[in-house]
């Protein structure tokens, strides 16, 4: 073998490229979270249905997604869009794959946090004449929000962490960086070395924001 | 030969390739056990430095995706480290290395769980810290850490998906390979997903029964059964 010489120099010239990584992992993490949230805020809601098929529909959901691999729903949702007639781009079909994914995790987070909220707070909202969006809006969301605080946070590093699969999809994000620009240099170890140190500061962005926004929420927790 | 009937041809080679999926996943789960005991074991001890590389070694994995950690050992070790690792050991040195990290969180938790007075007890009557983890808190440790560590093999499984990416021809990977011999489509690929959540799914089940079946039996479990 021969020797291994570190040169953080020879990946210079993939700089410009890694700039519209980072660029296209925090777009498919962002557009992840937001439509994740609205598709588990759906089925949460819809396990809590007084109507019994309905419930089944969202616990189906939950669970095939949840025991599936986050890879193969990729390739499926890549694959699916040509057959069914539509033309999506590699970004917009892992956003499908991502959003169904997470949604599954986002829905059990937010049943959770509702499932917190007591019965009677339903009742009190409903004997002020509220109706059920406006329950759910002014008095049961800002409870949820904090049940769910920690682990959200959670989930949204996951999906950062996930958006990596995006790859394997052609999606041009920060593993797929590492991978053309460490082949092109034959620099594995310093294109590694950048690509993980990317995502640990996405990461504890994250983190950290979490942290202070949640000593600044809730100064009584903890 | 566009037909879903014509799928069927493929299965045995399909079920073949369920076997490898669960054969890697389950490797990687008793690594990353075996893994995960000695960074709860650090993260536990009296030495402040083992306590630290043990955290440090949980962080990086939590803010690091493991597909990165895979391309690391595929294409960087043989570079830096001159070890030629065939797709089978880089995916399962990156998926142990993963559940080394969350085996950890696990055990530790189960050997805090434990009240201080039994590690009291234990020295008082002389046992060594080996004796004291084997014999006294290991077999209470264990009711809190299986539960959650049949999560911990779900999510494996899953995972071991990625080694489909290194050429590794597993139960994703033949997915591809069958997809790409049948002229495209996602037949293939549903039945690929389907297959996960069979297994993925009657293994949570089975974990909710222990769950459930170990409230209320406590402890009598060994530490070996881990």
């Amino acid at each position: 073998m021969n020797s291994f010489t570190f040169n953080l120099r020879a990946i210079v010239p993939y700089l410009g490229e890694l700039k519209m990584a980072v660029v296209t992992t925090v777009a498919m993490s962002l557009s992840t979270i937001v439509l994740s949230l609205a598709i588990g805020l759906f089925f949460a809601v819809l396990r809590q249905s007084r109507v019994a098929p309905l419930r089944w529909l969202a616990t189906a959901y939950v669970e095939f997604f949840r025991n599936t691999p986050l890879l193969v729903m990729l390739y499926f949702a890549y694959f699916m869009m040509p057959v069914i007639g539509l033309r999506m781009s590699p970004f917009q079909s892992g956003l499908v794959g991502m959003t169904l994914h997470f949604g599954a995790y986002m829905t059990e987070i937010l049943r959770a946090g509702l499932i917190a909220v007591p019965n009677g707070q339903y009742e009190a909202g409903n004997s002020q004449g509220m109706t059920s969006l406006q329950i759910l809006r002014h008095v049961v969301l800002p409870q949820v929000f904090r049940t769910i605080y920690a682990p959200l946070g959670n989930q949204l590093i996951n999906i950062v962490l996930g958006s990596s699969l995006t790859s394997a999809i052609a999606v041009n994000e920060i593993a797929s960086w590492m991978q053309t620009a460490g082949s092109d240099s034959f620099r594995y170890f310093e294109t590694f070395l950048i690509a993980a140190i990317a995502y640990a500061v996405l990461c504890q962005a994250i983190n950290l924001t979490r942290i202070f926004i949640g000593r600044a929420l809730f100064p009584d927790n903890r | 030969m566009h037909n879903a009937y014509s799928l069927l041809e493929y299965m045995p080679a399909v079920f073949r390739a369920l076997g490898l999926t669960i054969w890697l996943s389950w490797l990687a789960l008793i690594l990353g056990a075996v893994g995960g005991l000695l960074l709860a074991l650090m993260r536990t001890s009296n030495f402040r430095v083992l306590r630290l590389m043990a955290l440090l070694y949980v962080e990086l994995f939590r803010s690091i995706p493991i597909l990165i950690i895979l391309f690391f050992f595929f294409y960087g070790a043989p570079l830096i480290l001159g070890w030629n690792l065939t797709a089978f050991a880089a995916a399962t040195a990156a998926l142990s290395a993963h559940a080394s990290a969350l085996m950890s969180e696990v055990i530790r938790a189960g050997i805090e769980s434990v009240g201080r007075g039994q590690w009291e007890a234990a020295q008082s009557n002389g046992m060594t810290y080996t004796q004291a983890m084997r014999h006294v808190i290991g077999p209470q440790a264990m009711q809190v850490i299986l539960p959650p560590s049949v999560n911990i093999y779900i999510m494996v499984l899953k995972e071991s998906s990625i080694a489909s990416i290194i050429g590794y021809v597993e139960l994703t990977a033949t997915g591809l390979v069958i997809r790409e011999a049948h002229g495209g489509g996602f037949a293939i690929l549903a039945i690929v997903a389907l297959l996960y959540f069979i297994v993925c799914y009657a293994i949570s089940l089975a974990g909710g029964v222990l769950e459930r079946r170990m409230k209320v039996a406590g402890s009598g479990l060994q530490m070996d059964e881990l």
